[in-house]
């Protein structure tokens, strides 16, 4: 018998990494933009002007593949239990040392607000992406208003990205796996997820 | 984050509005020497022609038609790019030397550095810059190499009436206001290039009262921007705080610990 259980797909891993390839271009083409501090950073594309055609394709791919990708998990993402409640109130027990363990199904209560953060983050940024794309063509205010939100939420995103990568990575040793081949090490999921190896199994996660 | 200007050196306009008589041998001198295609314009039945600043057209006589007890009378507005000392173009401008402040004090632009965000257009209090059809920023540039060469530009050397007056702000402000003049823009985003002596209140000839950047663009370049940088290092530091005090969730590795089945 294997070790290992399958966390996410082949497809669900490649959507993944299509979504991240796109937010990586898009911090690198947009960066230059934020702020005349990383100028530098036109150069990858060869010149601002390119840096901004890059950014508006890898946006359109972002976009769409980004709400696909929660449209996939938005049935495991988006409802909350009691043991969620749980995990909210001990916050998941990343502030303390002593070992916590809490009831959680296939996504724990930060992974689901992650989704929805970047889901809405997705749509805010597309919507006022659109009136900078073109900015002659709206009213005046509504492009002023989007250049701050599009900042804002960019500035949020990537907080939230330095959150994301740390907690996947060296946060939660075994973790990337899931990521990487898909499988992830049977412990690993009776530790962080015993209710969805239990689903996942029919066996007892505690033992 | 406003540059620092040095107010003395600043060269700009003085528009005396009541001198106006609307021949528009502005809007003709400056398209001559700037070598400006013309614009093909509409009839719309007034003789405010053309309606709106193009990429084409640098500064425009904008026609005020007001009619007060059976009385009609004409008001003469030269618009055109204000030269703020705070500018907001610059100040959103993510392509150094693209737009950029003069030695006399103006706001220059370089179509070659312009990388066609357009940001400068929502971020100008007054509505100014266009983009043409090579989708680069144009504006009045104040004749900058007219000026180089000790002359006035080309609007102020056509204007028969001296109501375009060009020269050192300082001393053209201090004359304004030695013949009682009503001034706007002396201390308005750290004083406008383009300092206009009016016959009554700014409305009237469609300014703002109290000219401002945008709060959005405010908002997103002096708070946010610095603001963003901090939370993003900020988070950084956090997690690699979280990493070396907290430490990560490891997982027992010892096999004793193993009851679901599995085997090594």
């Amino acid at each position: 018998m294997s070790n290992y259980i399958e966390r996410f797909s082949t497809s669900e891993r490649v959507l993944h990494w299509i979504v991240t390839a796109c937010f990586a271009i898009l911090v690198l083409t947009g960066i230059g933009l934020y702020s005349t501090l990383f100028n530098g950073y036109f150069a990858i594309f060869g010149g601002g002007r390119n840096a901004i055609l890059i950014h508006k394709i890898a946006g359109v791919v972002f976009f769409f593949t980004s709400i696909y990708m929660y449209l996939n998990h938005r049935k495991d993402v988006s409802t909350f239990d009691e043991d969620d409640r749980q995990w909210i109130e001990q916050r998941g027990g990343y502030l303390s040392r002593s070992a916590r363990h809490f009831n959680i199904g296939k996504y724990n209560p930060g992974q689901k607000l992650f989704a929805i953060f970047i889901a809405l983050a997705t749509l805010v940024l597309g919507i006022t992406g659109l009136f900078i794309w073109a900015p002659t063509e709206f009213p005046r205010g509504i492009v002023q208003l989007s250049l701050m939100l599009h900042g804002s939420v960019f500035v949020a995103a990537a907080m939230f990205m330095v959150v994301h990568v740390y907690l996947a990575t060296i946060g939660n040793p075994g973790t990337l796996e899931s990521m990487m081949y898909g499988d992830v090490r049977k412990r690993w999921a009776k530790h962080h997820h015993p209710k969805w190896y239990k689903e996942l199994t029919g066996e007892k996660p505690e033992g | 984050m406003a540059e620092t200007i040095n107010q003395n050196g600043r060269k700009g306009f003085l528009v005396d509005t009541s001198r106006c008589i609307g021949c528009r041998s502005c809007q003709v001198a400056c398209k001559q020497w700037n070598k400006l295609e013309a614009d093909k314009t509409t009839n719309t039945g007034g003789f405010e022609n053309p309606r709106d600043l193009t990429p084409a057209l640098y500064n425009r006589i904008r026609f005020i038609e007001k009619e007060s007890s059976g009385e009609v009378t004409w008001q003469f507005f030269n618009e055109r790019c204000m030269h703020c000392g705070d500018a907001g173009c610059m100040k959103v401008c993510p392509s150094p030397g693209a737009l950029y402040r003069t030695k006399d004090g103006t706001v220059g632009f370089n179509k070659e550095k312009c990388i066609s965000c357009k940001y400068c257009v929502s971020a100008c209090p007054f509505n100014i810059p266009r983009y043409g059809a090579d989708d680069k920023v144009s504006k009045c540039h104040l004749c900058p190499d007219r000026v180089a060469g000790g002359m006035a530009p080309a609007c102020a050397k056509a204007c028969p009436t001296q109501s375009l007056q060009f020269g050192n702000r300082a001393d053209l402000i201090a004359k304004a206001q030695g013949a009682k003049k009503t001034l706007y823009g002396v201390n308005d985003l750290m004083g406008l290039g383009v300092v206009y002596a009016m016959d009554g209140p700014p409305g009237q000839y469609g300014l703002p009262a109290k000219p401002t950047i945008p709060a959005s663009i405010f908002l997103w370049k002096d708070v946010i921007k610095p603001l963003g940088i901090l939370g993003f290092w900020g988070s950084i530091g956090a997690v690699l705080l979280h990493y070396v005090t907290i430490g990560p969730k490891k997982i027992e590795e010892d096999a004793s610990d193993d009851k679901g089945g599995s085997h090594e």
